[in-house]
């Protein structure tokens, strides 16, 4: 459909122009409400990492304000204990490091000990078996009749 | 996420919105503010053009969409003002010859009388040059809606424009 010359006269007229101190202003404020998106959030993160430090510090001092050395004493203790614990820790495996494997001759004298102490472990071993199994408890009626007679 | 160039959205499409907005408010203030807020909003939501295919007429999309919420949460006080504003603002450049100057006063009033959304359909068919097509789907009606709008819209202005149209 071809505009008519009514159409066409409302074509030609000029729109005002949009005032050019605008663009600045605009993309000012367009800029600094792109710059504050990260530190608003940034913001945010803070303020809720400071209110969950408050409340736990908050907690912690109404548990511990009845005897605050006692409290602090056996903390104090337990740090004591988890240093020793972790430098004896540390100690063990060094030593097995450091120290050398054993000579042959001394491999064959722990066998030859071993070897004898098995043998001399052994008839024991038989002898406590045999006992367990020969052991037949007898019934208590008859323990009473012989504590009687 | 850079985010869309705002300088150059601004430099391509800042006239075109600012024409429709002042169409629409007939105030220069609320079309600086309406204007500021689409590009507010477009930095701080920088996948809001993803995908987008037609800027233009997005950008178009969303400054209709602010200049009706404006609308609707005027009072009566404020569309009286509005009416006043009518007679001073109008969305045209001056003229040198008067009787120019006179057509585009009173074209700008019989504008101004309209309907928001046959103004907004009359302003994309005469200065933004878009079909109906284009119309409908830059505000999201249909085409035959568009058009009875544009035609309603025109036939109004003829009327009241008649005695001086036909006197130039």
């Amino acid at each position: 459909m071809k505009p008519d010359n009514f159409e066409q006269k409302l074509q030609r007229q000029p729109l005002r122009q949009i005032p050019g101190e605008w663009r600045e202003e605009i993309l000012v404020a367009a800029d600094v409400n792109r710059r504050n998106r990260p530190v608003r959030e940034f913001t945010f993160a803070a303020t809720t990492f400071r209110r969950l430090l408050s409340t736990l510090n908050h907690q912690l001092s109404t548990l511990l304000w009845p005897h605050p050395k006692a409290w602090a004493g056996l903390a104090a203790i337990w740090i004591l204990i988890f240093a020793v614990d972790f430098s004896l820790r540390d100690k063990t495996p060094v030593m097995a490091e450091k120290s050398a494997p054993p000579s042959p001759e001394v491999i064959v004298e722990l066998r030859q000990q071993q070897r004898m102490l098995a043998e001399l472990i052994g008839p024991r071993d038989e002898h406590d078996a045999d006992r367990s199994k020969s052991f037949v408890p007898q019934p208590r009626s008859e323990r009473a009749e012989i504590v009687a007679v | 996420m850079r985010g869309p160039d705002l300088r150059r959205l601004y430099d391509e499409h800042a006239q075109a919105l600012y024409a429709f907005l002042l169409n629409l408010t007939r105030d220069e203030a609320d079309t600086r503010d309406l204007l500021q807020d689409i590009f507010i909003k477009l930095a701080r939501d920088p996948e809001l053009l993803d995908g987008v295919r037609d800027e233009r007429a997005f950008l178009i999309r969303l400054a209709h969409n602010a200049a009706i919420d404006l609308t609707r949460r005027r009072s009566t006080r404020d569309k009286t003002r509005d009416r006043f504003a009518a007679e001073i603002i109008s969305p045209f450049a001056s003229a040198g010859d008067p009787d120019e100057q006179t057509f585009r006063a009173a074209l700008a009033g019989a504008l101004a009388e309209l309907p928001p959304e046959q103004r907004a359909v009359v302003h994309l068919k005469l200065w933004e040059g878009l079909t109906f097509e284009e119309i409908a789907h830059t505000l999201d009606i249909p085409a035959n809606t568009a058009a009875s709008r544009y035609r309603y819209g025109l036939d109004k202005l003829r009327e009241q424009l008649r005695p001086i149209y036909e006197e130039l």
